[in-house]
C-alpha cells in the first residue's frame, strides 16, 4: 500500500489541506484499475466510513497477495469541512462536487478539483461514494447518468438491488461522475445512507458490493457470493408519497420494506398541539427505497419513494 | 398603493409558513400594458436588491398616475435566508439559484423555485438583482449568456448600469432563475452590484433610474425616458482575472472599483503571523477594475479582482 498526498493546499492559518490517497497493487500491473472516491462533502460520514473500511480491507488483501489490479481509494476529499461540521468548502461554501473538471488557474475549489481530477483520469473504473442531496435516507443504489459514455453493464457486477439510470440534469455536468465519464472512465456513483450518520448495515452492504465488483472485474483475486440481479429503474417512475402537512414525522416502515397497497407508512403530527394531521397510506405495492430522515418535515416534502415493478422498470436499456 | 400578496406559501414544521410576498402595482385607469417582475433575495446574503425594491416602491406610491402596466416587486425570494444571513436555503443548505425551474414533486428548494416561476409566469420582463456575495464588490453590471445576447443586451443598455458582460453559456447556469424565465419567454436580466451583507445607497439609486428608464421605454410607465449612462460592452475587450497566488490576508491599495493601468499595484497578500508581505498583486492589463475582493482572507486561487480592458 502506498499512502500519499494527492492534493496539498496551504491555508492562511490552518494546517495545510491534505487529500490523501491509498494505492494498492503493483505499479506496472497490466490488470484493470479503479479509483474509489469517498466523502466529498463534510456530512458524508457514511461514505468516509466505507472508504476507510475498504482501505483497511485492501491492506490485508495486499499482504496476502490478492490484489491483481490497481486500486486507488481516496476516503476524504474535503477533510477541512469534515473537521468542522461544514458541508461544503468552509470559506466560500462551494460544493467540491460541483467544480469538475476543475480549472488549474481558477478559484480555490476549482484548483482542488483540477488537481484531484488530474489524478483520477486514466482509471478504467471510477466509483463515487455519494450521500444524498436532501434530508433522506435510502437503500444503496447505483446512480448512473446517461452522458453517452456510461457503462451500464459493469454496474451490474456490484449486485445491488437498484440501478437508477437516467439522463443528467444540467447542474450535474459540473459533477465528478459526468466529467469522469467524458474522460472515458467507466464512472458511476453508489448513493446510500443518511448524511451525518453511519448506518452499519448499509455500510456493510456497500462494502460487500464493492468487493464483489473488484473480484468480478479482476482486480481482487478472491471468490465472492453472487449479489442481487439488479433492477434497472427510471427514477422518474418511482411512486412518491408526499407530506400534505408539515410537522413531526413518525415513520412506521424501514427502507427496503416490501409494502402492500393501502399499508400504513407513517403519520404526521402537529408539532405544537400533537394532533394527527395526516396518515400516510401506500398508493401501491412495492419496495420503500427511500424515506425522509429528519423528524421535522416540511409541507409537500417527499416522505417515501416506492419502487413498484409495474411502473419503474419501464426503461430502454439498449446501449 | 401596491397590493401585497403571498404568492408562495409552504407550511413549515413548527407553527410557521414559508412565504414569498410580492407588492403589485398596476394601472389605475388603463388596461395594463406589459408586466415586469423586479426580484431580489434569491441569495439570502444579498441585500442591495432590497433597497432597490424599497426605492422603486416608494417612487410608485408617489406616482400612481404614471403606471401603465403591471409592476411586481419581490424583495425576498429566499425569505428564510434573508432574515437569518444565510445565502442558501436554510435547513437544506442548497443554492436556490441552482434549482430552477424546480418541481412540485421535489424537495423544499425545488418547490420554492417552482412556486417562483409560476408566480412570475406571464411577465414580459424580470430583473433579478444580486449583490455578488460577501467576498466580492462589483460595479453595477448585467450578465448575459451568449445565446441571449441579441434579445437582452438592448434591454440591459437601458438599465443605467456600468458594464454589460456577455459570457459563454455554461451548462450549470441552465439551473438558474434567469435561464428558467428566459426559457418561458420572460426577458430576464441578472444585475450584479455591490457586496453581500451590505447596502450601497448610491448603487441603489443608480439602478432605480435604470428601472424607471426601462419601464418608460417599454410603456410600463408613462414618463419621459431618463438620461442614463451607456454601459461598457464586454465584446469590445476582455476580462482579466486576478487570483491569489498564495494564502494570506489580502490588503487592497485601491478602495473602490476604478480605471487601473497595466503594472500598477492592486494590493498585497500579507502574513498576519510573520509580518511578511507574501505577494504583490499587479494589474495584468489596463482597464476598469470592476470586481475587487471585499473579504480579506484568501487561499491560493481566491478571486481578488477582475479587470475589463482592451484585448491584448
Amino acid at each position: 500500500m502506498k499512502r500519499f498526498d494527492i492534493v496539498t493546499l496551504e491555508s492562511p492559518n490552518r494546517a495545510p489541506l491534505r487529500i490523501e490517497g491509498f494505492l494498492f497493487g503493483e505499479e506496472n500491473t497490466t490488470g484493470p484499475s479503479v479509483a474509489i472516491v469517498g466523502a466529498m462533502s463534510g456530512d458524508h460520514i457514511n461514505q468516509l466510513y466505507v472508504a476507510s473500511g475498504l482501505v483497511e480491507y485492501l491492506r490485508t488483501k495486499e499482504e496476502e497477495g490478492l490484489i491483481i489490479g490497481r486500486i486507488l481509494v481516496i476516503p476524504a476529499v474535503n477533510p477541512y469541512a469534515l473537521n468542522m461540521g461544514e458541508k461544503n468548502w468552509p470559506l466560500d461554501k462551494t460544493d467540491l462536487n460541483m467544480m469538475f473538471p476543475g480549472y488549474a488557474q481558477g478559484e480555490t475549489t476549482q484548483r482542488i478539483a483540477s488537481r484531484l481530477f488530474g489524478e483520477l483520469k486514466g482509471y478504467d473504473y471510477g466509483i463515487i461514494l455519494e450521500g444524498r442531496r436532501d434530508q433522506g435516507m435510502c437503500l444503496p443504489y447505483v446512480k448512473l447518468m446517461q452522458s453517452g459514455y456510461e457503462d451500464l453493464e459493469c454496474t451490474k457486477d456490484l449486485g445491488l438491488g437498484f440501478i437508477h439510470y437516467r439522463p443528467h440534469d444540467p447542474v450535474e455536468t459540473a459533477m465528478l461522475q459526468y466529467n469522469w465519464q467524458l474522460w472515458e472512465t467507466k464512472a458511476f456513483s453508489i448513493v446510500f445512507g443518511k448524511n451525518g450518520a453511519i448506518d452499519q448495515s448499509t455500510s456493510n452492504e456497500v462494502h460487500t458490493a464493492i468487493v464483489r465488483f473488484l473480484s468480478k472485474r479482476e482486480m481482487l483475486n478472491i471468490p465472492v457470493f453472487e449479489g442481487r440481479k439488479s433492477n434497472i429503474v427510471d427514477p422518474n417512475r418511482i411512486t412518491l408519497v408526499k407530506a400534505s402537512r408539515a410537522g413531526i414525522l413518525i415513520s412506521k416502515v424501514q427502507c427496503g420494506t416490501h409494502i402492500q397497497k393501502g399499508a400504513v407508512l407513517g403519520k404526521i403530527i402537529d408539532a405544537l398541539s400533537g394532533e394527527r394531521l395526516e396518515k400516510m397510506i401506500s398508493p401501491c405495492e412495492g419496495i420503500v427505497t427511500c424515506q425522509y430522515a429528519h423528524p421535522l418535515i416540511f409541507q409537500n416534502s417527499i416522505v417515501f419513494r416506492i419502487a413498484s415493478v409495474e411502473l419503474c422498470c419501464q426503461i430502454d436499456t439498449k446501449k | 398603493m401596491g397590493m401585497i400578496e403571498e404568492v408562495v406559501t409552504i407550511e413549515l414544521p413548527v407553527g410557521e409558513n414559508f412565504r414569498i410576498q410580492r407588492c403589485r402595482y398596476t394601472s389605475i385607469n388603463e388596461k395594463p400594458t406589459k408586466r415586469i417582475s423586479v426580484v431580489s433575495g434569491i441569495h439570502g446574503d444579498e441585500l442591495e436588491g432590497q433597497y432597490v425594491c424599497f426605492l422603486l416602491g416608494q417612487w410608485l406610491r408617489e406616482h400612481p398616475e404614471a403606471i401603465m402596466g403591471t409592476i411586481d416587486i419581490y424583495p425576498a425570494i429566499n425569505s428564510l435566508g434573508i432574515d437569518s444571513i444565510t445565502r442558501s436555503v436554510p435547513f437544506y443548505d442548497v443554492d436556490l439559484n441552482r434549482t430552477f425551474p424546480g418541481s412540485k414533486n421535489d424537495f423544499l428548494p425545488a418547490q420554492i423555485a417552482d412556486g417562483v416561476v409560476n408566480a412570475m409566469r406571464g411577465s414580459d420582463f424580470a430583473i433579478d438583482i444580486h449583490s455578488s456575495n460577501i467576498f466580492l464588490r462589483e460595479i453595477p453590471q448585467v450578465r448575459i449568456a451568449k445565446a441571449q445576447e441579441d434579445v437582452l443586451v438592448p434591454l440591459a443598455n437601458l438599465l443605467n448600469i456600468d458594464f454589460v458582460w456577455v459570457h459563454d453559456a455554461v451548462t450549470v447556469l441552465e439551473s438558474t432563475f434567469a435561464h428558467a424565465m428566459n426559457t418561458i419567454g420572460t426577458k430576464t436580466l441578472v444585475v450584479e452590484m455591490g457586496v453581500g451583507m451590505r447596502l450601497g445607497k448610491a448603487y441603489g439609486h443608480q439602478l432605480l433610474d435604470g428601472l424607471l428608464n426601462l419601464m418608460a421605454h417599454e410603456g410600463i410607465l408613462d414618463i419621459e425616458p431618463l438620461a442614463v449612462r451607456f454601459p461598457i460592452q464586454s465584446n469590445v475587450g476582455e476580462v482579466a482575472y486576478l487570483n491569489a497566488t498564495c494564502p494570506g490576508l489580502f490588503v487592497p491599495v485601491i478602495e473602490h472599483c476604478q480605471v487601473i493601468e497595466k503594472g500598477s499595484l492592486v494590493g498585497h497578500i500579507v502574513s498576519a503571523l510573520s509580518g511578511e508581505v507574501l505577494d504583490e498583486v499587479i494589474a495584468p492589463i489596463t482597464g476598469i477594475l470592476f470586481t475587487i475582493r471585499a473579504y480579506p482572507i484568501v487561499y491560493e486561487g481566491s478571486l481578488l479582482g477582475r479587470i475589463f480592458g482592451e484585448k491584448q
